[in-house]
């Protein structure tokens, strides 16, 4: 199928926004995506005609909510590459999923002096469950040194994973730098030495082919509503080897098998890790979301995002005083750039741009480490998706421009 | 926009307590946790009275705004008035149309003159 970015922007209604008069350009896909139609009409319709509760139900809206949710289930299975539907469990977001995995299965798996090794470039969701689980278990945290572009070498990499490493977690896509971690070699190199490998995907799912076999990893996980979903829908997918022993966190109905006043038994896996009435419209808007990036192509819609990163750097790089964080080659990054404009803080950045209808985001964006580390108090980020085109990124390139007349 | 008015910039590009002061009587750091902002507020006071404000820090241009008002507002006044300021206060001071989270950024000012006036009387108390 060939890519239309003009015929795909008719899927999003929101895309027709003014803001302030002006055409809404939005570049603040990392944070979250819009929605196509698609998916707002599948959530509608399942509120219109098919609402019920899921599991044991024996009447009909029951039975068609249940395989709603569960052919979902299928599909991000199908989405992931994963061996079975049942290794693929709904979550509230990837922050979620990263909490499960973290104080399901990783408190009972490290013991003390083990170390988790990881990146100072992690998102927060991906750095407090793990030093909380450091603290729990008496395992140590330690961190890969990023070179000046942000990016992990093989020499770094065969350096720090060492026999007394017995986790890694590290992030798909940096959600500042942009980087693509190299997870596949990471997964060869950390199993070689008996350690396991829990990916936070939330920034490379909804951009890229993901194949958990072929990358290898252990857990992976990610958000719907970066990837066109509806918030409030994550996806936790582990080998069923490790979801075997993973433990519950979270404890109710819909996760039993036979409970007696004083103890329980576990439903099988999906189920114990799903208590209570889970987001099902969420999950059914995350179905839908799937069939559409799906129709239109994951190759094509990563080909698209890379040639919009070319451009953007390119043009990015002409503006004096400008600094890029990350790779400064377009093919080591994913579809976003987070930036700093000498003598401007990127709060007043944001602002203008966002006279000039663009969305963009500027702060720390839950990477505090990264930014102390980058000697920065904040940054400016602009992220793209399959609906932007080279245009509004002209226009933000022209906009930056702008917002330096005003106020250097 | 409303917030790029004329002489809104001008303050925001020449603001006379921007720095540090030589002698301070406190100093405090507070930071923006949302935005990882960090302001730095000096004070002199003699006798229960503000005779010197003055701040720094990497800031954004509400902050600064805000900071150059509120600094110069407080000079001269005493201790007792100043604790009397309310972030109310402080946005009718500043009168720009500000969206919640840019509250954040003109009130970052306030959160550190409270802190110091509690650091002031912590070391009276200590003395
Ligand atoms: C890299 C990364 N990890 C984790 C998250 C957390 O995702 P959520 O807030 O949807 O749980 C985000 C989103 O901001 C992210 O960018």
């Amino acid at each position: 199928m060939s890519f239309d970015v003009n015929k795909i922007r008719q899927d999003f209604p929101i895309l027709n926004r003014k803001i302030d008069g002006k055409p809404l350009i939005y570049l603040d896909n990392a944070a979250t995506s819009q929605k196509p139609q698609a998916v707002i009409d599948a959530i509608v319709a399942y509120y219109q005609t098919h609402n019920a509760n899921i599991h044991r139900g024996i009447h009909t809206l029951s039975e068609e909510a249940t395989q709603l949710y569960e052919n979902t289930r299928k599909k991000t299975a199908d989405f992931l590459g994963a061996r079975k539907p049942e290794e693929t469990i709904f979550t509230s977001g990837a922050t979620a999923a990263l909490n499960l995995v973290a104080f399901g299965w990783a408190v009972n798996y490290l013991e003390e002096g083990d170390i988790i090794l990881t990146a100072l470039s992690e998102h927060h969701s991906n750095l407090i469950p793990w030093q909380n689980v450091a603290e729990r278990t008496g395992a140590k945290l330690a961190f890969f040194a990023l070179t000046e572009n942000g990016e992990l070498t093989e020499e770094e990499l065969k350096t720090k994973i060492t026999e007394h490493v017995k986790l890694i977690v590290i992030a798909h896509i940096s959600n500042v730098l942009g980087t693509i971690f190299p997870v596949k070699r990471i997964c060869e190199l950390a199993h070689a030495v008996g350690a396991k490998v829990v990916v936070d995907g939330a920034q490379a799912a909804p951009h890229m082919r993901v194949n958990v076999q072929s990358l290898g990893c252990d857990f992976y996980a990610f958000s719907a509503h970066k990837m066109l979903g509806p918030t409030g829908v994550g996806v936790l997918w582990g080998k069923m080897e490790l979801l075997e022993p993973m433990e519950p966190t979270v404890f109710g109905g819909g996760m039993i098998d036979t409970v007696s006043p004083n103890c329980a038994t576990w439903a099988e896996i999906p189920y114990r890790f799903e208590a209570g009435t889970p987001n099902i419209a969420g999950v059914v808007g995350l179905g839908a979301a799937i069939d559409y990036v799906q129709t239109i192509g994951m190759q094509n819609i990563e080909h698209h995002e890379q040639e919009l990163t070319a451009h953007t750097l390119r043009q990015l790089t002409t503006i004096e005083g400008l600094r890029i964080l990350g790779p400064k080659k377009a093919q080591a990054r994913a579809g976003l750039v987070a930036f700093t404009v000498r003598g401007i803080h990127p709060h007043d950045i944001s602002a203008v741009l966002n006279s000039a209808g663009i969305a963009v985001r500027s702060g720390h964006h839950c990477t505090m480490p990264l930014h102390k580390e980058l000697e920065i108090p904040a940054s400016t980020r602009a992220s793209w998706y399959l609906y932007n085109t080279k245009e509004e990124l002209d226009k933000l390139v022209e906009a930056i421009n702008e917002a330096k007349k005003i106020l250097r | 926009m409303d917030i790029y008015r004329e002489e809104l910039l001008e303050l925001y590009k020449n603001p006379h307590n921007k720095g540090a002061i030589k002698d301070p009587t406190v100093s405090v750091d507070e930071k923006n946790p949302y935005c990882g902002d960090e302001i730095e507020l000096q004070l002199k006071i003699e006798k229960d009275v503000i005779t010197e404000a003055k701040f720094d820090g990497p800031a954004c241009m509400i902050s600064v705004i805000s900071s150059q008002m509120l600094t110069e507002h407080i000079v001269g006044k005493s201790l007792d008035e100043v604790r009397s300021i309310t972030k109310k206060d402080l946005l009718a001071m500043v009168n720009i149309n500000l969206s919640t989270s840019r509250v954040q950024c003109a009130t970052l000012v306030l959160k550190a003159l409270t802190k110091a006036l509690e650091e002031y009387e912590q070391d009276s108390k200590d003395r």
